[in-house]
């Protein structure tokens, strides 16, 4: 079987986001990135299948600047065979990376599955993994939490409004954009670190899948960091007071009514 | 050659044959272990250990009464086992005898034999009587135990009976023999002939050979192989008490496998400390797993370890290492494994000097590193390591908020700890655990009053990775290690003060094997010596009964058991109580060995057992000196509904709040 799991690097969760001079974008310096979470229950998928499938390869994808190598190095240290790096500025939107990775993807082998995450945990725009399915003409399935193995179609478990879910059978191949609770994702063993770190990783460039900056859909002109969070306040006094001073605050401060 | 000669060559020869060949089975295995086992140095004072420990049974006295019992028969069986061999010789010989070393000296030897065998059997029933009237819990049921006592007091009662038969008719031997002479007496009033005496005294004296010889086959394969193993094992100690854990050198591409998977990669001087084991259970006595109902004994990991080398024995001596079953097994779970706080209660108590931590690190490293199978809630415990250098989920440019406003420079503010009295290494919880960033408060205020000139590393400081290591990720440790030892480098600093034990021991103890060499203080050392040089006065009063505890890291790895209490004792008003667990038998709070990441899920939880102990004191205020012991205690002090009448203070605030 042959899987493929895109991956974006994104800033860690704990990261203070600070804009670049000319606010078009989010300041690189001193941040830690890591594995996109959402995808890193895609890799682990891929992985259990991979292992439950004796021959089956599982080739990692990221579409970004050189740094992404790292994350691509992550996946492989948890089991990954292969890695595409798929060159991509900075400032690229969802539909310029969907674009870039359907094409990369057109250049591999022939693949029963394509996962994702849901989102990448960054911008959170969770549009990627539907538009590969466009660019490749594939089915896909979002938000999955669950999947089972058919012979030529797979069962895709997903949760939807109200915390309910509901079940979707794709023929293969299809796009799966993996959700929390699909797995536990593995924490790598040091062999396979080592390993990692003297496995190839292949480059794409832009130019050889027909990419070009025009592909850009969306331009950031001016990002602004949300206001600082203010302290709690606590409304004293009795019932009556406490109501009367609630509803002026809701007017006045919050103008909300 | 007489009957008597024939008969002992024949069954000693079978004897020695056996006891010859199961030690050698034994030594086989030894030596094919494939661990690295540690460098031997410093003979000097390995020599004393002989003294010390194996002659002067030091660690053995530890425990009063059977101590006493054991040095007795232990004595006893020295200066015994001369009249032995003389025994022997006699048989082989009928004309040999040790009468070459002069009468008197002659006289004291056969005069000894007598007053020893009495020691040992005295020795014997102390341990009887401990073992059967009032045994405690701790050292279970033993059939090997059992063996032992009946196999030594029957020992002695022949050797006085052949002793008492020896001395009939023959008045020198009759005034050496001291004590069977009397016994003799006994005897001879049932009026043997001189020919019966002379049977007598053959009877009893193959009786005391059989029983030799039996105790000779009997040995390699019982827990009484310590007798031969416990004294090169104590001699061999890891002997400061601070230590690190050993490095991994992961440059080493031949390395293929990282910590244990199965017995044989431990190394000989482990299956040295696994024959040494004497089953005595000081160790599970005060385990603070075991006895809160966790499935980890000390005890029975040695136990069990050696079982399981036993069992593969064939295997291991044929080198076919592929069919040695795993280390991890019904016995030893993982369960077992992860219960360990590292706290070194056992190590502190075995007698004979077992390393059991190194044993328990070794297993979690295998099952890190190799299969990565650990307790799942560790998992974003690492992530947050190695993406923010520590293992709180904090962003690494918030490390040193907590200094906002207490007047702290940086070294990046000043450029180098050169003209620094010394740096102040501020440790995780210190940054971002809300209680313990007013510790560091604290302690920020006593180093200003006292006119210390300091520094903090502010953001460039990451977790020493101290929890990484005891967990078994030896990887992250190191990657943490060298980034840290980059940054204290770069600054050239010299001397580190810190307030976390965790820190305080990997920086002094373990950072050296990276190149970091420092002078590293702990604060209650700091404190001390502060007040002291009258630096600082504790002059306000403090009327308040407290209860110090214990931190691990501070304690038995690193022997500092003093510097706290003196602190404490110099605070005007301050009545200072004991628990009953101090000191070297202090319990563990529970967070140590990376516990306190891991959820607390079989049995009672230390920590809150650490409280009632303190509770019983009486004390109103418990003192800590290490963050995870405060958050630990805290725990305990809510859970036990005892907030408004105790509280938990580190030593710094105690020190602050009176100055
Ligand atoms: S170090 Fe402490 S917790 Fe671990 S086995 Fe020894 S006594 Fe028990
Ligand atoms: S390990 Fe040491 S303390 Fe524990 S039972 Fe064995 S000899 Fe006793």
């Amino acid at each position: 079987m042959n899987l493929l799991v895109c991956i974006k690097q994104v800033p860690d969760t704990e990261t203070k986001i600070k804009l670049n001079g000319d606010s078009t974008g989010i300041d690189p310096a001193g941040i830690k990135w890591i594995v996109s979470p959402y995808d890193e229950f895609a890799i682990e998928e891929a992985l259990r299948i991979k292992e439950k499938n004796a021959g089956s390869t599982v080739t990692v994808l990221s579409a970004g600047p050189d740094r992404v190598v790292d994350a691509l190095r992550t996946a492989l240290a948890m089991g990954a065979d292969n890695a595409v790096h798929v060159e991509l500025p900075e400032s690229a939107d969802s539909f310029m990376a969907a674009k870039a990775l359907a094409g990369a993807i057109k250049k591999e082998a022939p693949a029963e599955l394509i996962f994702f995450g849901k989102e990448a945990i960054d911008d959170g725009a969770a549009q990627v993994p539907q538009l590969v399915a466009g660019f490749l003409g594939l089915p896909g399935c979002t938000v999955v939490c669950g999947l089972e193995y058919g012979s030529g179609t797979v069962t895709a478990k997903r949760e939807i409004e109200g915390g309910s879910f509901e079940k979707v059978e794709l023929p293969l191949p299809a796009v799966i954009a993996a959700h929390k609770g699909l797995n536990e994702p593995r924490y790598a063993t040091l062999p396979n670190i080592m390993k990692a770190k003297k496995k190839e990783v292949k480059a794409v460039k832009l130019a050889d899948i027909g990419v070009s900056q025009a592909d850009q859909k969306i331009k950031l002109k001016n990002l602004q960091l949300p206001p600082p969070k203010q302290a709690g306040k606590k409304i004293e006094g009795d019932a009556a007071t406490q109501a009367k001073t609630l509803v002026d605050f809701l007017r006045n401060e919050a103008k909300v009514i | 050659m007489t009957w008597e000669t024939l008969a002992f060559l024949l069954v000693a020869g079978t004897a020695f044959g056996i006891s010859g060949y199961k030690f050698s089975l034994l030594y086989k295995v030894m030596r094919a272990q494939t661990g690295k086992a540690p460098t031997f140095k410093d003979w000097g004072a390995r020599i004393g250990q002989l003294f010390i420990n194996v002659l002067g049974q030091k660690a053995v006295l530890q425990s009063r009464w059977v101590g006493t019992a054991h040095t007795m028969i232990f004595w006893g069986f020295i200066v015994i086992t001369i009249g032995t061999l003389e025994q022997f010789a006699m048989t082989l010989y009928s004309g040999a005898s040790f009468e070459f070393i002069g009468e008197s000296a002659y006289y004291a030897l056969i005069w000894s034999q007598d007053f020893f065998t009495l020691l040992v059997l005295v020795g014997v029933l102390m341990a009887a009587a401990r073992r059967y009237l009032n045994p405690p819990k701790y050292l279970g049921q033993s059939s090997d135990a059992n063996f032992v006592l009946i196999f030594t007091g029957s020992l002695m009662v022949s050797i006085f009976l052949m002793n008492a038969f020896h001395s009939l008719g023959n008045p020198w031997f009759k005034e050496a023999f001291f004590i069977s002479s009397g016994i003799g007496n006994g005897i001879a009033s049932l009026g043997f002939t001189e020919e019966q005496s002379h049977t007598g005294f053959t009877v009893f004296k193959w009786i005391h050979m059989l029983l030799v010889l039996g105790f000779a086959v009997f040995i390699p394969g019982s827990k009484h192989l310590h007798i031969i193993a416990a004294g090169p094992n104590t001699v061999l100690k890891h002997l400061p008490l601070e230590r690190g854990m050993k490095s991994i050198n992961f440059e080493d591409e031949t390395v293929t496998q990282y910590g244990a998977a199965k017995i044989t990669d431990f190394s000989w001087k482990d299956a040295l400390d696994l024959y040494s084991c004497t089953e005595c259970g000081r160790c599970e006595s005060l385990c603070p797993a075991w006895n809160t109902g966790k499935p980890l004994s000390p005890k029975s990991l040695i136990v069990d370890m050696k079982k399981n080398l036993h069992a593969n024995k064939a295997a291991i001596i044929a080198g076919k290492s592929e069919e040695v079953t795993p280390l991890i097994d019904a016995n030893v779970t993982e369960d077992v494994i992860w219960a360990c706080t590292s706290c070194r209660a056992c190590e502190v108590a075995c007698p004979v000097f077992i390393g059991h931590t190194d044993k328990i690190y070794d297993a979690r490293r295998n099952l890190m590193m190799m299969e990565s199978k650990f307790p799942a809630e560790v998992q974003p415990v690492f992530k947050n390591m190695e993406t923010n250098g520590t293992p709180w989920a904090f962003s690494a440019s918030d490390r040193a908020n907590w200094a906002q406003g207490s007047d702290v420079k940086t070294l990046a503010d000043i450029g180098s700890a050169t003209e620094l009295d010394a740096v102040l290494w501020v440790g995780c919880a210190g940054s971002y655990d809300d209680r313990n960033k007013s510790v560091l408060k604290s302690f920020v205020n006593v180093l200003h009053k006292a006119q210390i000139k300091f520094a903090i590393l502010g953001t460039e400081e990451q977790c020493t990775g101290d929890a990484a290591r005891r967990i078994g990720n030896e990887y992250l440790f190191q990657t943490l290690a060298k980034m840290n030892i980059e940054t204290l480098n770069r600054y050239q600093v010299k001397r580190i003060i810190t307030a976390c034990p965790h820190c305080f021991n990997t920086l002094k103890n373990e950072y050296k094997d990276f190149g970091g060499d420092y002078e590293v203080i702990h604060h209650s050392t700091y404190l001390a010596k502060l007040i002291a040089e009258g630096r600082i006065k504790p002059a306000k009063e403090m009327k308040e009964t407290v209860t110090f505890h214990d931190s691990c890291y501070l304690g038995r790895w690193n022997g500092i058991y003093d510097a706290p209490r003196t602190t404490l004792g110099a605070v005007k008003g301050v009545n200072l109580v004991e628990m009953k667990q101090n000191k070297e038998t202090g319990l563990c709070c529970g967070a140590g060995g990376g516990r306190m990441w891991m959820e607390e899920t079989i049995g009672d939880r230390i920590n809150v057992k650490r409280t009632e102990q303190a509770i019983e004191t009486g004390a109103s205020v418990v003192a800590t000196s290490c963050p995870f012991c405060m958050t630990m205690i805290s725990d305990g002090v809510k859970t036990k509904d005892k907030v408004d009448a105790m509280r938990v203070m580190d030593i710094a605030e105690i020190v602050d709040q009176t100055t």
